[in-house]
């Protein structure tokens, strides 16, 4: 496997790409803003989505077992798999037994965990992604790099390549033409196919019911046409009730897309009704843990199961708009990817080092509709894998070193000034360019400031004085005058501990 | 026979999920170092915060919001006073658009319109859904131009039409046409989300249709270079008459 920084290499060396990306993690973040202002307290709701995710994960044996049971009293066939092979197994038993030829599915990014398309073709199974951007990239071979937008890096060119290629004829790159392409392409197939399989945005617990947000229509046209549905669930996408959905529905879209509501929000509670006309006869749920259960109870991630896939973290995220989602080399990518790939996977040793491609500024967080604060799990992830002893070596001794010296006033000075005498080698004007020793890194891309020749210590008695002098002259307005006085007093009364290694005389 | 055997197997498959779903909740609850919760807990945060339950608009400003939004959204909004104009305007329009394949859901509003007749003065083929086994229905909703339902609801804060399946309202009509028209009866028109969605808590399970379907605006999708496609999979021009 390739590692972050490769695969980010070879995004950053795609213009397109970058160009790409950026355009619309840029749109999407000024659309999220604004819908959150049009609709007013933010704070409130985010709190309010906050809560509901917290109890309802606080008490999941209840809500889950709820769910479950009252999905089978609607008449769905409910199945749990511990395992991404599990839930393939079960999908597949039910694919044979219905003697399947072609499987339509919606957007779903469990079963992006589950890479249950090849699992089907191998089965000899067709199974067809519906979603226009999912059906692009299933066409190319790639996987999603956008939660949302999962062909976010490709173009128009592009798609129409890929898109004649199946046509059997040249289609002109434009929108309408390739659009129209596959809505007629597609229609075909949801008619044809022998079973519909979607994911899950939120499952009810009271009701049994399902709930998935779309703007295309397909989801819906997979839950509708063919006579078999499989559904496939996180065994965390539960919520209490439909009073709670409202909160969801508030937050999901605006913080997705902007919307006020997707184009289609549809709640689906069991096969079809012994009357109806149309929707599934069977329809079978398969409830995944694949090392979601791993989180609960710890104190550090659990909040990481109040996800609700919205993606506002990744087009807020100043690394995800440089690198796109490709090069963080898991289901999910951004932020959300960067802690949820290694938390699902309980073997550190097969952590890459996509943790530490953040700048832990937060934005994620800001983000947030449900306020995870994933920068600080970003921080608990560094911290468990140098724990474990799958740190960097070199930088595990450079901080042992520099523990050493600098927990010592005495080692500490003295380093400092044989640094100012050794970097006279390096310096030219007043910079260090060379990518030397641990400079390396850093001086890949920028250059290193020198030591000062007279540290600050040295200078601060004279610093001091100054102060003094002209606090007087420049601090107006008697109030202030008397503030800035009372602390120069209350500094000069303290004691100056010259042991607590703030010194710098040896 | 084939059929027992697969039941066999359903059966099978059912008792395995079965103890499967036991050990699921005993780790959950282990992992959350408790014993197994096995009454409703109390949910001190359900549904949307206090202050936006009291939000409630006059018929004028719901009338107004509704348009706003489901136009934004790409959809069409007309205002006929009554059944008659509704009636007028779907004739309009199925003869600008060339409409000969129309589908509508069989509920006692569409009846009332009266449609089926003068439509069928013109040539064009009206079949009203119902549960027949015989007619392929998903077959007559792909071929159709015209799509028309009675929505249950509107919701005028997001725009919303909502629509649910029954027998005589098939999911299909509202989603394989090209073209959509939802009657909305302007009583049926309220001002948050919340307001629907509770109906369904307060139904409970056994009520509830198998599809309940909110609908805001004509489908659409951004996937090819944020270029916006209307009418990508389902509708692409969609109607709400507000009706009254």
């Amino acid at each position: 496997m390739s590692s972050v920084k490769e695969r980010a290499d070879l995004a950053l060396n795609n213009d397109f790409l970058r160009k790409a990306v950026r355009f619309t993690t840029e749109r999407l973040r000024d659309g999220k803003r604004k819908a959150a202002d049009d609709h007013g307290n933010w704070e409130e709701w985010r709190e309010r989505g906050r809560q509901i995710r917290l109890h309802t994960i606080a008490h999941l044996d209840y809500y889950l077992d709820r769910f479950a049971e009252q999905a089978r009293a609607n008449g769905a066939h409910v199945h749990f798999a511990s395992t991404g092979a599990e839930a393939v197994q079960i999908a597949l038993e039910v694919a044979a037994r219905k003697e399947a030829h072609t499987v339509v599915k919606s957007k779903s990014m469990v079963s992006e965990e589950l890479h249950i398309n090849r699992a089907l073709e191998e089965a000899g199974v067709e199974a067809v992604e519906t979603d226009l951007g999912e059906y692009i990239i299933q066409l190319a071979g790639e996987a999603p790099s956008h939660i949302i937008i999962p062909a976010i890096h490709k173009n128009r060119y592009q798609i129409a390549q890929l898109l004649s290629r199946e046509a059997g004829e040249e289609l002109p790159p434009e929108t309408s033409v390739l659009a129209g392409f596959v809505r007629r392409k597609l229609r075909a197939k949801f008619l044809e196919a022998d079973i519909g399989m979607t994911g899950c945005n939120f499952a009810i617990a009271e009701t049994g019911s399902i709930v998935l947000f779309e703007n295309e229509g397909n989801a819906r046209m997979v839950s509708t046409v063919p006579k078999t549905q499989i559904t496939f669930m996180g065994m965390e996408r539960i919520i209490p009730s439909w009073s709670d959905l409202e909160v969801m529905a508030t937050l999901l879209p605006r913080s997705a897309t902007g919307q006020k509501l997707t184009v289609y929000m549809s709640g689906i509670t069991g096969p079809r009704r012994t009357a109806d006309g149309d929707g599934p006869e069977e329809m079978h749920i398969i409830i995944l843990d694949n090392g979601r259960s791993e989180q609960l109870g710890d104190p550090e991630f659990q909040e990481l199961l109040n996800c609700i896939r919205c993606g506002a973290c990744l087009n807020a995220c100043p690394v995800y708009r440089h690198i796109g989602g490709h090069a963080y080399g898991g289901t999910y990518s951004g932020p959300i990817g960067a802690v949820l790939t290694p938390a699902l996977n309980k073997n550190v040793a097969e952590w890459d080092d996509i943790a530490s491609a953040s700048s832990l500024c937060g934005a994620c967080y800001e983000a947030c509709p449900v306020k995870i604060p994933l920068h600080d799990m970003l921080v608990y992830l560094r911290r468990r894998k140098v724990e474990q002893g799958y740190g960097n070596k070199l930088e595990t001794a450079g901080m042992k070193g520099f523990a050493a010296v600098t927990s010592n006033s005495k080692r500490f000075h003295r380093a400092l000034k044989a640094g100012r005498v050794l970097q006279r080698v390096v310096v030219r004007n007043g910079e260090i360019s060379a990518r030397i020793g641990p400079l390396k890194g850093w001086n890949r891309y920028r250059v290193a400031p020198s030591l000062a020749n007279q540290p600050f210590r040295e200078r601060w008695d004279t610093l001091q004085h100054e102060l003094r002098a002209s606090v007087a002259q420049t601090v107006t307005g008697a109030a202030a005058q008397e503030r800035m006085k009372a602390a120069l007093h209350k500094r000069a009364a303290r004691p100056i501990d010259r042991k607590e290694g703030h010194s710098y005389d040896e | 026979m084939m059929n027992n055997e697969y039941n066999d197997w359903l059966k099978t498959k059912e008792a395995e999920a079965r103890k499967k779903q036991e050990q699921f909740m005993d780790r959950i609850a282990g992992k959350l170092k408790r014993s197994r919760l096995r009454e409703a807990p109390e949910h001190p945060f359900r549904g949307a915060p206090m202050y936006w339950r009291e939000l409630e608009w006059s018929l004028e400003e719901r009338l107004a919001r509704f348009e706003d939004n489901f136009t934004a959204a790409g959809g069409h909004v007309a205002r006929p006073a009554d059944l008659e104009a509704a009636k007028t305007y779907i004739m309009a329009k199925a003869q600008a658009l060339g409409a000969r394949y129309i589908l509508r859901q069989d509920d006692p509003t569409l009846a009332e319109l009266g449609l089926d007749e003068a439509l069928a003065a013109t040539g064009a083929k009206v079949s009203v859904w119902n549960g027949h086994r015989s007619e392929a229905w998903i077959a007559r909703a792909a071929e159709a131009d015209f799509g028309i339902v009675t929505a249950d609801h509107a919701v005028a804060y997001t725009g919303s039409l909502v629509v649910q399946s029954a027998a005589e309202k098939g999911r299909s009509v509202s989603l394989l046409p090209t073209t959509l028209f939802a009657i909305v009866p302007v009583e049926r028109l309220i001002t948050r989300l919340g307001e629907v969605l509770q109906t369904f808590d307060a139904a409970g399970r056994e009520a509830l249709p198998a599809g309940i379907h909110f609908i805001s605006g004509p489908s659409r999708s951004a996937d090819i270079e944020n270029d916006l496609t209307i009418g990508v999979h389902g509708p692409g021009i969609v109607f709400a008459l507000l009706v009254g």
